[in-house]
């Protein structure tokens, strides 16, 4: 623990005294100036138990009451060098597991990177991605606790002016641990064409690998050997008794942007070698004699995608396409949900902000999923603009996950007031999304509208509604049933802002919450308090909320999020 | 150009390297039914599987035990408890398998990220960043814990009087390896199997009525983290308790167990040894 504390300290320590020693040999020159900059997030939850929207039986509700995670990022610039470490602290927090508590202080990130002449190196804890992040993608999400930094090397060489290599080597960060299996990669990205070119090319080509660690391939062997013989054949159908499951898997992409005139084209194609997975939707015959969902499958996987887009004088069209097949690709296959992976699958639908129209969001499917969209903006003229976005999301038989249709208006009233209204369709299916076996998909219907109106350059009043009307399953209404939110916020700039919100659950479901007095489901408020106060680039907010439990996603990747009661307290600065 | 493709060569070739010797998998080989007496008493794990009448994917995880009960013979134990959001009974649940132990047994050995969930004889296993497995976990822990030899032997004499439904146990620990970690624990549970009663599964969107469960933890005769083991834990030294307990009349005394854990307690909650007996032989 000792040397894995201090390092980054020392690296620190040491950048600084060369910085120091080199500041005194360049005093004279006086052309180095070293550059601080930085930036924290704290978040404290108090947590207040409502046993009837499901907010309790977690240890913040029972008694710790209070739980804060929190994030000091400091970065130093100077004479080609540039460092950083981030102070990661978790007390009594929920956000790495919704219904634990962790309790964690530490370094959560440091780095180190250096350009000589062509050639980059960085070392630390890296984030970094290939293409668009389908075989190979570190990145930090903080709000669903993903931080899949590389813990390792990289070294990047340019090859002229428009071509650039990078390779690298690490371990996946696991908290403020890592991972055992090793990852190792590389690409080669280029530009063909000038600024002044009408058509531009911009590919490359990537490659990953990830060696298993020998633990890791002991639990799955030792987990493969309980299954019965008819599932390990049908994974090892040669070589049973001889040769299992690969330590290596390897994963290859193509990908390039095409510009031309109005036209951008993106195509990436990627196959990973075949490994095991895991495959929730697979059955399993047991030797016992049950039949069950969910077991490893030992495949290749693969993933094409591509974006089509125009743009020309008021006309935006983005036309996107994505096949997927077992593309599961993690540090370890035993890694279930957002923990382990080591990429990143764009997802194929429309990114709502909306608090309806976002309650059911589609998690990109790795075993499997067809997914088509279109999104269509239109500049009538200065006042008006008009929106439309169809996504459809099949799996590989066929069979519906999820479809959107969703037509927007957006009117500007001089620089007085504006409106965007809209209505958004949405089939969804709750079978394979929120793991409900049987269940109808749930249909809706959301009209919706936002008006703003400005008194003055530095008033405002904001008006925003949804109403959802959902579809009905033998008579009962699916999931939650239908709701209506309302919201109104007045800002005072460039300080102020405060928000009254409710979200009223007006015709419950089936999955609605059950009233102890009555015996029948309630027609629960969940309300929302929020006051915000930004003071150049530090903003703090303290909000009352009662939260119903739902899918929250963020950047296309999602997890069952449960209810949530109590006040949330934010500090967000930089520095 | 013709160097960048070189440079793409040898990373493709750096990647790849040579053909690797993948280990074999042969799929279930059949079951250990050798049994496991007290005077050679090897290694037995203990599994404690938390899980809830409304887990749709809990019946997975159980029938993953029962393949590893098949495997393992006496040398795993299995306890379920029931405990947690999915655990409530339905309006037409038989049962309310919750149990006070389990409820607090779920945050002692930290709640689960998700369902079916497990712990393998209560450790921290390298590379986890807690007690909580997933079920693709379970099998290779739990042969890494089989294969170290036990500090303590555990013997228990069960004796129940079906007229008075009192439940007698004598637990002898036999120390074979002096135990000198400070804080040392005994835990004594009854579990019943073959309940039949509600249970959510996939194949259903609503609860069947006569799904089995197994292993159901029913009740503690000692604290939920055990009770203290103030006898010094010398190498060769025999400690005897004993326990009585009166079974409530719906309980099936003939699918019942009685588990005895030996573990540690504090930051380290790690199961030394464990077993089983059912209370009527």
């Amino acid at each position: 623990m000792i040397p894995r504390f201090w390092l980054p300290i020392l690296l620190l320590m040491l950048s600084f005294q060369a910085a120091t020693a080199q500041e005194a040999d360049n005093e004279k020159e006086n052309t180095n100036q070293g550059r601080i900059s930085g930036n924290l997030q704290l978040n404290g939850n108090f947590f207040m138990r409502d046993s009837l929207i499901g907010a309790a039986n977690t240890p913040q509700y029972d008694r710790q009451l209070f739980g804060a995670d929190s994030w000091l990022n400091l970065n130093y610039q100077n004479w080609g060098f540039d460092v950083g470490i981030r102070f990661d602290m978790f007390n009594n927090s929920n956000l790495l597991n919704p219904l634990g508590s962790f309790t964690g202080v530490g370094i959560g990130r440091w780095y180190v990177s250096k350009k000589i002449n062509k050639l980059g190196i960085t070392g630390g804890y890296i984030y970094d991605i290939i293409g668009s992040g389908i075989i190979f993608r570190a990145y930090e999400e903080r709000a669903l606790a993903i931080d899949q930094a590389l813990y390792g090397i990289k070294t990047t060489y340019d090859l002229g002016e428009n071509w650039k290599i990078k390779g690298f080597v690490g371990r996946q960060k696991q908290q403020f641990s890592s991972y055992s299996s090793v990852i190792r990669g590389g690409s080669i990205d280029g530009f063909v064409g000038s600024d002044s070119s009408k058509v531009t090319l911009a590919p490359g080509f990537g490659v990953v690998a990830r060696t298993l660690d020998d633990n890791s391939m002991n639990n799955l062997v030792a987990t493969l050997n309980t299954y019965s013989k008819a599932d390990v054949v049908e994974m090892f159908p040669d070589t049973l008794g001889k040769e299992g499951p690969n330590y290596n898997a390897y994963a290859a992409s193509f990908y390039n942007t095409l510009t031309a005139g109005p036209f951008t084209w993106y195509l990436e194609a990627a196959l990973k070698s075949k490994e095991v997975i895991f495959d929730p939707f697979a059955k399993r015959y047991t030797v016992s004699g049950d039949t069950v969902l969910g077991r490893y499958v030992n495949k290749p996987g693969s993933v094409l995608y591509t974006s089509l887009s125009f743009a020309k004088k008021g006309l935006g069209l983005t036309v996107e396409g994505k096949r997927t097949e077992n593309f599961d690709f993690r540090t370890r296959p035993q890694e279930l949900g957002v923990r382990g992976l080591m990429h990143y699958i764009p997802p194929m639908t429309r990114m709502n902000t909306y608090r309806l129209l976002a309650r059911y969001a589609a998690a990109t499917q790795f075993i499997g999923e067809q997914a088509f969209q279109v999104d269509a903006s239109y500049k009538v003229n200065k006042k008006l603009n008009l929106t439309a976005n169809f996504s459809n999301i099949t799996n590989l038989d066929g069979d519906q996950l999820y479809r959107e249709i969703l037509a927007e208006a957006y009117y500007k009233y001089q620089k007085k007031w504006t409106l965007t209204t809209g209505v958004q369709l949405q089939d969804y299916n709750l079978e394979v999304y929120f793991g409900k076996p049987g269940a109808a998909p749930a249909k809706t219907i959301t009209p919706y509208f936002d008006f703003l109106y400005k008194f003055n350059p530095k008033t405002s009043i904001r008006f925003e509604s949804q109403y959802m009307i959902m579809s009905e399953e033998h008579g009962e209404l699916s999931d939650y049933g239908s709701w209506v939110f309302g919201l109104v916020e007045f800002t005072l700039a460039p300080h102020w802002a405060v928000t009254v919100s409710d979200m009223y659950n007006r015709d419950p479901g089936k999955a609605s919450p059950i009233d102890p007095k009555t015996g029948e489901q309630a027609k629960i408020h969940y309300p929302r308090f929020d006051v915000y106060y930004t003071h150049k680039a530090n903003r703090l907010s303290i909000s009352y909320v009662k939260q119903v439990q739902g899918v929250v996603c963020s950047g296309g990747v999602c997890r069952l999020e449960p209810a949530f009661s109590g006040v949330k307290m934010s500090i967000n600065s930089t520095f | 150009m013709k160097k960048h493709f070189l440079f793409l060569f040898a990373a493709a070739m750096l990647l790849s390297a040579c053909k690797e010797i993948a280990p074999a998998v042969t799929g279930s080989m059949g079951g250990d039914n050798t049994e496991n007496p007290v005077e050679d008493q090897l290694r037995q794990v203990i599994i404690e599987e938390f899980t809830g009448v409304r887990c749709v994917q809990c019946p997975a995880g159980s029938a993953t035990i029962q393949d590893l009960l098949g495997q393992h013979g006496e040398r795993l134990v299995a306890v379920s408890i029931h405990a947690g959001g999915f655990s409530p009974p339905y309006p037409a649940s038989e049962y309310d398998f919750r149990t006070a132990e389990g409820d607090q047994l779920i945050n002692y050995l930290d709640p689960p990220f998700s369902f079916p969930s497990a712990v393998v004889n209560r450790k921290l296993y390298p590379g986890q960043t807690d007690r909580q497995l997933d079920q693709g976990d379970w099998a290779g822990f739990i042969a890494s814990e089989l294969a170290i030899a036990p500090k303590v032997r555990i013997n228990i004499e069960p004796d129940f009087a079906s007229s008075s439904r009192e439940l007698k146990a004598k637990v002898t620990l036999y120390v074979d390896e002096a135990i000198t970690d400070p804080d040392v624990r005994l835990s004594l549970m009854i579990t019943e199997s073959d309940i039949k009663d509600l249970q959510l599964v996939p194949s259903s969107s609503t609860p069947i009525p006569d799904y089995t469960h197994r292993h159901v933890l029913r009740g503690m005769l000692t604290n939920y983290d055990g009770d203290q083991l103030t006898e010094t834990l010398s190498d060769g030294s025999v400690i005897e308790k004993s326990f009585s307990f009166t079974m409530p009349a719906d309980w099936d005394e003939n699918h019942c167990e009685i588990v005895a854990v030996v573990s540690l307690a504090g930051t380290n909650k790690d199961v030394l040894q464990a077993h089983q007996v059912h209370v009527v032989e």
